[in-house]
């Protein structure tokens, strides 16, 4: 296990809070991320809220004395086909799971990332080689005992194309992966999963050697379809829910319900103790409802709680007793990209007329006025740790034009953009609002809405389209993914060597005051290439009674419910 | 009826035999940036392995021997046997449409029939125009105003009928409540011309002009041959019930045939979609057979003629 008083790398990072140079937050969230946990990094820094957890190292909040054993907690969300965690395509699969089987990681609702199923994880200093140290003492419903061969299962399966899984895109995953050196039909180069990169060093030891350094791992294990499942597993995974967390599925219905009880025998008939601790609510109770029923079913006493409050529904929500809305900031967002290497958007001229005619925070105050944060067409968001602040955006319209009129289109153009709404409604009035500004500029923008499944379908070949980007906890994690060239999802075709160079060297730099120096580089080249018009942050809400607690928010959209409980 | 069932399915099967379909299942089985993050190989083995890149013939024609054998596939989002989605879908609908018909019939024969006694007067003219506004206005907005008014304002019913606790025979109301504002009224206008036209008829003059009572003129011999064309209708609603259903369903997420049908949709789960074809199918021609029957049992000229 790594002495962190003895680690360079955590001290020069303490030295810096003491300094004054760097905040205890994130300070925080940094020695986490390199593997310190959250209780110890919490004692460093002198905070006794934390430190009451540092005993357990659990990555839950201190137990609430108030809380009451027992009750049916219901929750509205989307009740989907559970076949393989791997592949699952929506968050909300992943949430109906959620209680049987476990990250690696948890990313809490403050963007901070904690172990889990790990106990704690070392990084080298460049980032290529971790080391994953297994909790101890965790098992799993059917009696075995939870080891390195379940953790080094799941990471093949997730790095081999052949699962279909979309994990395979994450930073670490890919590093797992080495190239054949054939392409396929579409040029793209064929890879395998690399055997050698998952070593099992013990039986509660796992080290990953990585092609190229990740700074993400931890964040990656977080991520919703990296549910760790038994490696005997076979799918569907809802005919045999076996976990290691606190709940068990004993009913599951398609369009219907998910019903989850409390675990408290292993099916060896041994007691089940679950590793986290005490666990209060006796059953959960997952009823189907699109998101935008939950409210009203929530209001209507049907639920209890809804997973998901579309913004819409705000004033909905606000005018109901005996409810709470909880809300947090994501780096969720929309980004109206351009495929930058096809007419008309190969001239730089006519991706920044469109930029320029719009005023970002002013669709931001429009179509979510009670949250959310207006964005910067770079896609790094203000709650993302290496975050530098450039200077503000202006909307210029006469620069606009004078733009379009040295591309060849002094009369204005016409233009459009594909809308599929996959966040909801509310990305429909992004585009609508961006229409309406742009025209002031001469640029004609028809919005063409489709429905979310056509979208997906062609997301990554639509000339002009907005894409919903989920939020992830780290910058690099989403840049890495979209912009660096030739990745998978780089749905812009945008490819510079100047970026991926840039990118590279904030993705290999720990301390977090220089990957921010090094970001201005980065948000700065992805800005001035114009790739795509990003105009705001969207916040997440949640809605539920007052009698619920320990029930919050989460910028991810996932859904903790270990330690829910009900007064 | 065989040809009608097998020309629709047949074509259901041509129109869902394209790329874009094929990437239309794996988008929804592994998500837009699940199959982004494929190689074409492995893409091409992900559709190889769900039978989808076989001919569209050679998957019609192993279907339909399926289908012989009472196998209607199996459903791609819910995981299951079609046959036994559709049941279960089929049952929650019909138990919709019993209640619907066991309130709709009566109310809407006796508006049509009081309405249709006195053409042009008070309770005519109330009942005329409430059927015409009844049958103006979109089962959606109906919806949402039910919704409003006597579920968020008032409290008595809860907003949706997901069953999600098991059957509650509240959560029935408002679906049916928003079918029933809009055919009572068809229905009752209907009735109306159907008994005005009764009403007119030389042996409603006769009858009055012997002395009969008003109520038995209008119960022994107008009601019942007004009811001859009221009654085939009902049977044809069967069919109308069975498309105007899906918007009623999708509002208040009533697990029914109508929401099983719009998942399909907009899934693309093809096996689940050719199955409700042909209920729809079978229904259209069985309601249309059954209004036909009715029609000859109860229409004594018919009879005469046979």
């Amino acid at each position: 296990m790594m002495n962190w008083e003895k680690s360079g790398l955590v001290q020069s990072l303490k030295g810096q809070v003491d300094a004054g140079t760097m905040s205890r937050r994130q300070f925080l969230r940094l020695a986490t991320t390199v593997g310190v946990t959250l209780s110890a990094a919490s004692v460093m820094m002198g905070l006794p809220g934390e430190a009451q957890a540092q005993t357990s190292n659990l990555p839950f909040p201190p137990s609430d004395p108030a809380a009451v054993k027992g009750g049916t907690f219901r929750v509205g969300l989307r009740v989907a086909k559970l076949d393989d965690p791997a592949t699952y395509s929506w968050n909300d699969m992943a949430n109906a799971s959620r209680p049987v089987i476990e990250h690696l990681t948890l990313v809490g609702s403050d963007n901070i990332v904690r172990p889990m199923l790990l106990e704690s994880w070392e990084a080298s200093d460049d980032l290529k080689t971790w080391t994953l140290y297994l909790r101890k003492g965790v098992m799993w419903h059917n009696g075995d005992e939870f080891t390195a061969e379940d953790v080094v299962f799941n990471i093949l399966k997730w790095a081999d194309s052949k699962t279909g899984s979309s994990n395979i895109g994450l930073s670490t995953f890919s590093a797992l992966t080495v190239e054949t050196g054939e392409t396929d039909a579409k040029g793209k180069a064929v890879r395998v999963p690399n055997t050698e990169g998952v070593e099992i060093v013990d039986s509660h030891t796992v080290r990953l050697h990585l092609s190229r350094p990740v700074l993400s791992v931890p964040q990656d294990f977080a991520e919703y379809p990296t549910l760790i499942v038994h490696r005997n597993f076979v799918a569907p995974f809802s005919a045999q829910p076996i976990g290691t967390g606190p709940f068990t599925m004993v009913e599951h219905e398609v369009g219907k319900r998910a019903i989850l009880k409390r675990v408290t025998e292993m099916t060896n008939g041994q007691p089940f103790q679950y590793w986290g601790g005490e666990i209060y609510l006796d059953e959960i109770h997952l009823y189907h409802f699109e998101s935008e029923n939950e409210l009203s079913a929530l209001a209507s006493g049907t639920i209890d709680a809804v997973s998901d409050l579309p913004s819409d529904q705000m004033a909905f929500a606000q005018s109901l007793d005996n409810v709470v809305i909880d809300s947090v900031a994501s780096a969720a967002t929309l980004t109206c990209r351009m495929q930058i290497d096809r007419a008309p958007f190969d001239d730089i001229r006519i991706r920044q007329a469109i930029i320029k005619s719009v005023d970002n925070t002013l669709i931001q105050q429009l179509v979510y006025p009670e949250g959310g944060l207006p964005a910067e067409n770079h896609h790094v968001s203000p709650v993302h740790p290496e975050y530098f602040p450039l200077p503000p955006l202006v909307r210029d319209v006469e620069g606009a034009k004078k733009l379009l009129a040295e591309a060849g289109h002094p009369d204005g153009i016409q233009l459009t953009i594909d809308c599929g709404n996959a966040g909801g409604p509310w990305e429909q009035a992004v585009c609508e609002a961006i229409r309406d500004q742009v025209k002031d500029a001469g640029i004609d923008l028809a919005v063409n809405v489709i429905p979310t499944s056509r979208y997906w379908e062609i997301w990554t070949e639509t000339l002009f389209g907005a894409t919903n980007w989920a939020h992830r906890s780290l910058a690099t994690m989403t840049l890495g993914l979209a912009y660096r060239s030739g990745v998978p999802w780089n749905e812009s075709h945008f490819a510079s060597a100047e970026f991926d160079a840039a990118l590279a060297d904030a993705e290999a730099t720990v301390d977090v005051e220089a990957r921010r120096v090094k970001m201005e580089a980065v948000q700065r080249i992805l800005q001035e290439a114009g790739v795509m018009l990003q105009v705001l942050w969207q916040p997440v809400y949640r809605t539920f009674g007052k009698n619920v607690h320990g029930y919050h928010a989460h910028p991810a959209r996932q859904l903790h419910l270990t330690k829910v409980w009900l007064s | 009826m065989a040809l009608l069932m097998a020309t629709v399915s047949l074509l259901l099967f041509a129109i869902f035999d394209s790329d874009q379909f094929r990437k239309q299942i794996a988008v929804a089985e592994l998500g837009g940036f699940g199959v982004a993050a494929l190689s074409e190989a492995d893409y091409t083995d992900w559709i190889a392995k769900r039978g989808l890149d076989a001919p569209f013939l050679e998957r019609y024609v192993s279907w339909v021997g399926q289908v012989f054998q009472g196998n209607l596939g199996h459903s791609l989002e819910y995981n299951m046997p079609v046959s036994s989605l559709l049941a279960d879908r089929l049952t929650s609908t019909g138990i919709l449409a019993f209640f619907f018909f066991l309130a709709m019939v009566p109310i809407a024969f006796t508006l049509g029939i009081v309405a249709g006694i006195k053409e042009g007067g008070l309770l005519d003219r109330i009942i005329s125009i409430g059927s015409v506004v009844s049958t103006s206005i979109p089962q959606i907005a109906t919806a949402v105003l039910l919704t409003v008014f006597l579920s968020l304002g008032l409290g008595w019913l809860p907003s949706k009928s997901a069953m999600v606790a098991g059957f509650s025979m509240k959560e029935l109301v408002l679906p049916i409540l928003t079918l029933l504002i809009y055919d009572v009224g068809y229905v009752a206008r209907m009735t109306r011309a159907s008994m005005i036209e009764v009403m007119s008829s030389n042996y409603i003059r006769t009858a009055t002009l012997k002395g009969l009572s008003s109520a038995k003129v209008i119960l022994r011999h107008a009601v019942r041959n007004a009811l001859i064309v009221p009654v085939t209708l009902v049977f044809l609603q069967l069919n109308w019930l069975l498309s105007h259903i899906v918007v009623v369903e999708v509002f208040f997420q009533y697990n029914g045939f109508g929401q099983m049908l719009y998942n399909a949709a907009m899934y693309g789960d093809i096996e689940v979609l050719q199955a409700a074809a042909l209920t729809a199918s079978m229904v259209a021609v069985v309601s249309q057979l059954l209004s036909d029957i009715a029609y000859a049992l109860l229409n004594p000229r018919l009879r005469e003629v046979k």
